[in-house]
C-alpha cells in the first residue's frame, strides 16, 4: 500500500480532511497546543493565559504582516530588514517623544515614515537594480543598524509615553489589551488588501508567474516596489506598537522578531516561492509560534531543548502542508 | 576509417503524439546530406535519435552495417557522432576554452588540467573562423559576453573538437551572418574531403544547393524521399515537402472589406531577430503570419504589444503610438495571446476567475465589487463554452483547449480592437480548434483586426485571406488570392519565391 492510496483512504473516511487548508491546520494546532498546555501544567488553561498569549502573538503578527506580502510577491522575495526597521521605529519614537504623551501621534508618523523610507530603498534596489531580495534587505539591515548606532552613540536616551502602554499593552476593554484590537483591525485591512484590491490580485499574479502577469498588463516592477514599501511601513508600525509593550529600546529589540516573522508566514501556509498565501494564515502562525514558546517556557525546559523542539515542529508542519497540497490536487 | 550510418524505420512517440513515424536517413563519409521539412515534420527528433539524445520507440541504427544503440549522447560521441544544436548548450559563466573542452579536457596524468595546451588547441579551432569574428573572441573570453553568432561558432567548434566522423548541424546557420555562413560552408567542404560525414538541417533553400550532395525530405514524421542535389530543383523539393497533404478546409474568412478603416500600420519595424516588417491591417481582417518557427514572428507580435523594445513606426487607428509596456498597448485596445499557455499565458495555481480578470481588475473599483466580477467571468466562460468545475478551481485543472480559452477570454472581456495571436492552437485538440476558428470569425465580423501567427500551414491556408511569410527576419512574400497556395507558402518560408526562379 503506497502513500497516495493511504491518503485517498483517509480522504474517504474523513471527507473534511480535504478542506484542511494550511491556515486552518495552523489554527487547529494553536487550539490543540493551548489545551495540551493544561496537561503539562494544570494552571496553563485559563482566560488570563489565553489573553496573554494572544497579546504576545499580536506583536509578532503585526510585524509579520509586511513579511507576508513580500513572500507572496515571489521572485525569492524575503525582507530581512524587518527586525532592524522595528528597532529603528521604536528608537525614533522613544527618543522623539521622550515620554511626552502629546507627541505620540508624531512618533507614529515618524515610525511609519522611517519604515516606508527603508522599504523604498529596498524596493529601488530590488525592482530597479535587480539586486536579489535576500542580499538587498540584508545589506539594508546593516545600514539601518549602523545608523541607529551613529544616532544614539550606543546610548538609548528617551522614554516611552505612558499613554502608549495604556492603549496598547494593558487591558483596555473587556480586559483585553488594545494591541489585540489593533491586530484584528489590521487583519481585516490585510484581508481587504489581498482579496479585494487590484494591488492584491496583481501581487498574487506576480508571485505565481511574472511573465504571464506582465503579458496580462501587470506592471511587475511597480508592484514589487509597492510591496517592499508596504513591508517597511508595516515593520515601522510594528516597531511603534512594540514600544508600547517593551517600554524600552535596545539594539536587538527587533532582531528577536525577524526569524519568527518568517516562520509565522510559513507556518501560516504561505508558499516561500510566492503566489499562494494569506494573512489570516500568518495570524494563525503567530499564535502557534507564541504558544509553542510559552508552553516550552512553562515546562521549564533548557533553551537548547526548546530550540530543538521548535525546529522539529516546524519541519513536521511543513511536511504535512506538502502532503496536503498534493492531496488537494 | 570510413563510416556509413543508416537509420531506418525510426518511430518516436511522446505520450500520444507521434513525432517521427517512419524516419529514414543514410549518410556516408565524404557526403553532405541536407535534411529538410516543414515545422514539426520530425527532422530534429530524428537527428536526436541518431545522436543518442532521445531513445526511439522502434527502428534501428546501423553503423557500418552493425546495429548499434546509443542510450546517451556520450555513447554516440564515443563512436564519433556529434551534433550542433540551435538551442545552445554552452555554459555562460565559463570561458570559450572551458566550454569547448568540457568533459573532454586535455589532462596531465589523468588529473591535472593542461591549461596551456587547452588554450593553444582552442586558438587553432578559433582560427578556422578567423576574419569573420570580432577580436573579442579568444580562448579566455567568457561565453556570456559573446553575441549570438559567436556563441553559435563556439558551439560548432565544440562539436568539431572531438574530431567526430559524423556531425549533425541542426539549423546551425540561423544566427550566423553571411561571411560566417560562407566560411562554415568552406569548412564543411574541406571536412567532407577529409572524410567526415555531414548532416545539415536547414530552412534555407539556397544553402541546400550550395553544399549538399543529397537532400532527404521529411513530411509529417516520415522520410518521403532522398534525391541528389545535382538532379533536383527547389520546386521539386517543395513538392516533396507538401505532396499529398490534405487540402485546406473551406472555412476562409469572408472577403475583407477594403474600405474598412486601417487599424494597424507598421513601417520598418525592427526588433531583435526581426530585421524589417511593414504591414497594413484593416478592421475586421484576419492577417496571417507564416514561415518556419523563429523567423521573427514572435518578436513582431511582442513589439506591437509593447513587451519588447523596437525601432520603427507603428500607427494604430490613425495615430502613431509607441508602447513601452503591455499595459500601454492594452489601454489602446490591443490584446496578445502568447504561444506558451503554461509559462506565458496562465497563472496555473490561481483560480480560473482570477485568470479571466487579471487584465481588468481596475474596473471593479478600489474595493472590488466581486459579484459583478464573478458575473463577467461567468458570462465569458459561457460565451466560450468553457468546460470547468467552478470558477474557483485552479487554472491547472483545465484541459489544453479550455486553458487556451481562458487565455483568450481574459482579453475578450476588454473587447480588443487589435488581437495579436502567437501560435494559439499549438497543443489544442481538433474540437477546441474548430471552436476557436468560429470565435475568430465572430470577432472579425464584429470588426476586430487580428494578426495571427501560426506554425500550422493548414490553419493559415484555411482561415486567412492574406498571409505574410517571414524568413530570416524579413517579410519574404505576401500571399493572397490566387497566390495563396501551400506551394508558395512553403517556398517563401524556405527563402524563394516562384517569380524569382
Amino acid at each position: 500500500m503506497n502513500l497516495s492510496s493511504v491518503s485517498t483512504g483517509i480522504q474517504r473516511s474523513f471527507p473534511f480532511v480535504r478542506h484542511l487548508t494550511p491556515p486552518l491546520i495552523a489554527l487547529l494546532l494553536a487550539v490543540l497546543l493551548f489545551f495540551a498546555g493544561g496537561l503539562v501544567k494544570p494552571n496553563f488553561v485559563n482566560i488570563n493565559q489565553a489573553t496573554n498569549i494572544v497579546r504576545l502573538a499580536a506583536f509578532l503578527g503585526i510585524i509579520a504582516a509586511g513579511q507576508t506580502l513580500v513572500i507572496i510577491s515571489g521572485g525569492e522575495g524575503i525582507d530581512l530588514s524587518v527586525g532592524a526597521i522595528v528597532t529603528l521605529a521604536a528608537m525614533l519614537t522613544f527618543r522623539y517623544t521622550n515620554g511626552n504623551n502629546g507627541l505620540i501621534w508624531w512618533g507614529f508618523v515618524l515610525s511609519c515614515g522611517a519604515g516606508l523610507a527603508v522599504g523604498f530603498v529596498n524596493g529601488l534596489g530590488i525592482a530597479l537594480l535587480r539586486i536579489p531580495p535576500l542580499v538587498m534587505t540584508l545589506g539594508m539591515t546593516g545600514v539601518v543598524q549602523g545608523t541607529i548606532l551613529v544616532v544614539t552613540q550606543g546610548e538609548m536616551l528617551g522614554a516611552a509615553p505612558p499613554l502608549m502602554a495604556k492603549w496598547i499593552a494593558r487591558p483596555l476593554v473587556f480586559g483585553l489589551p488594545g494591541v489585540i484590537f489593533i491586530w484584528l483591525a489590521l487583519g481585516v485591512l490585510m484581508w481587504l488588501l489581498l482579496n479585494r484590491t487590484t494591488y492584491g490580485k496583481h501581487l498574487f499574479a506576480i508571485g505565481t508567474n511574472r511573465t504571464a502577469a506582465r503579458l496580462s498588463g501587470v506592471r511587475v516592477q511597480q508592484v514589487v516596489m509597492i510591496t517592499y514599501m508596504l513591508s517597511g511601513l508595516l515593520a515601522g508600525f510594528g516597531g511603534f506598537i512594540l514600544l508600547g509593550f517593551s517600554q524600552t529600546v535596545f539594539l536587538q529589540l527587533g532582531n528577536n522578531y525577524l526569524f519568527p516573522s518568517i516562520a509565522a508566514v510559513v507556518v501560516g501556509g504561505t508558499l516561500l516561492t510566492g503566489g499562494m498565501g494569506s494573512y489570516w494564515g500568518t495570524m494563525s502562525g503567530a499564535l502557534v509560534l507564541t504558544l509553542i514558546d510559552s508552553l516550552l517556557r512553562a515546562m521549564e525546559l533548557e533553551q537548547a531543548y526548546q530550540l530543538i523542539i521548535v525546529g522539529i515542529i516546524l519541519l513536521a508542519l511543513i511536511t504535512v502542508y506538502g502532503r496536503q497540497r498534493s492531496l488537494r490536487q | 576509417m570510413t563510416l556509413t550510418l543508416l537509420a531506418q524505420g525510426i518511430v518516436k512517440r511522446y505520450g500520444g503524439v507521434i513525432a517521427v513515424k517512419d524516419g529514414h536517413l543514410e549518410v556516408q563519409s565524404g557526403v553532405v546530406v541536407t535534411l529538410v521539412g516543414a515545422n514539426g515534420s520530425g527532422k530534429s527528433t530524428l537527428s536526436k535519435v541518431i545522436t543518442g539524445v532521445v531513445a526511439p520507440n522502434e527502428g534501428q541504427l546501423l553503423l557500418n552495417g552493425v546495429p548499434v544503440q546509443f542510450p546517451t549522447p556520450q555513447a554516440a560521441k564515443k563512436r564519433g557522432i556529434a551534433a550542433v544544436y540551435q538551442e545552445l548548450s554552452l555554459i555562460p559563466d565559463m570561458t570559450v576554452a572551458e566550454n569547448i573542452w568540457l568533459t573532454n579536457e586535455p589532462l596531465l596524468g589523468g588529473i591535472s588540467l593542461r591549461r596551456g595546451e587547452m588554450r593553444r588547441k582552442t586558438q587553432e579551432l578559433l582560427d578556422l573562423f578567423a576574419g569573420t569574428t570580432s577580436n573579442n573572441l579568444t580562448p579566455d573570453t567568457l561565453v556570456n559576453t559573446l553575441p549570438p553568432d559567436e556563441r553559435q561558432i563556439v558551439e560548432i567548434l565544440k562539436a568539431i573538437s572531438s574530431q567526430p566522423r559524423l556531425v549533425i548541424f541542426d539549423e546551425a546557420t540561423a544566427s550566423l551572418d553571411r561571411s560566417q555562413v560562407d566560411r562554415l560552408f568552406e569548412l564543411i567542404r574541406q571536412w567532407k574531403r577529409e572524410g567526415m560525414a555531414i548532416v545539415l538541417i536547414t530552412h534555407r533553400m539556397d544553402e541546400i544547393f550550395r553544399v549538399a550532395d543529397r537532400v532527404t525530405v521529411m513530411r509529417n514524421g516520415q522520410t518521403v524521399g532522398t534525391v541528389n542535389a545535382a538532379d533536383t530543383t527547389d520546386r521539386e523539393i517543395v513538392q516533396m515537402m507538401i505532396e499529398g497533404a490534405a487540402a485546406p478546409d473551406a472555412g476562409r474568412m469572408p472577403q475583407i472589406d477594403t474600405t474598412a478603416p486601417v487599424r494597424l500600420e507598421v513601417r520598418g519595424l525592427r526588433c531583435g531577430r526581426l530585421q524589417r516588417a511593414d504591414l497594413t491591417l484593416r478592421d475586421g481582417e484576419l492577417l496571417g503570419l507564416g514561415g518556419l518557427q523563429g523567423q521573427g514572428q514572435t518578436e513582431l507580435l511582442l513589439a506591437l504589444f509593447g513587451a519588447l523594445p523596437y525601432a520603427g513606426t507603428v500607427i494604430l487607428g490613425g495615430k502613431p503610438v509607441r508602447f513601452r509596456h503591455p499595459r500601454d498597448a492594452m489601454k489602446h485596445g490591443v490584446a496578445f495571446v502568447p504561444g506558451d499557455r503554461a509559462t506565458e499565458g496562465l497563472l496555473l495555481s490561481r483560480s480560473i476567475l482570477e485568470n479571466f480578470l487579471l487584465p481588468s481588475w481596475q474596473r471593479y473599483g478600489i474595493i472590488h465589487d466581486v459579484e459583478s466580477a464573478r458575473q463577467d467571468a461567468t458570462t465569458a466562460a459561457r460565451d466560450l463554452s468553457l468546460v470547468y468545475s467552478t470558477l474557483d478551481a485552479p487554472a491547472s485543472s483545465l484541459s489544453g483547449g479550455n486553458a487556451q480559452k481562458v487565455v483568450i477570454g481574459k482579453w475578450l472581456l476588454r473587447r480588443p480592437k487589435l488581437l495579436l495571436l502567437n501560435d494559439p492552437t499549438k497543443g489544442v485538440d481538433v474540437g477546441a480548434k474548430a471552436e476557436f476558428y468560429a470565435l475568430l470569425r465572430q470577432l472579425t465580423a464584429q470588426g476586430t483586426a487580428v494578426l495571427f501567427y501560426s506554425s500550422d500551414d493548414d490553419e493559415l491556408l484555411g482561415l486567412c485571406n492574406r498571409v505574410l511569410v517571414l524568413q530570416d527576419g524579413l517579410v519574404r512574400d505576401e500571399l493572397s488570392g490566387e497566390r495563396l497556395t501551400r506551394e508558395n507558402l512553403v517556398a517563401a518560408s524556405m527563402g524563394t519565391t516562384h517569380e524569382q526562379r
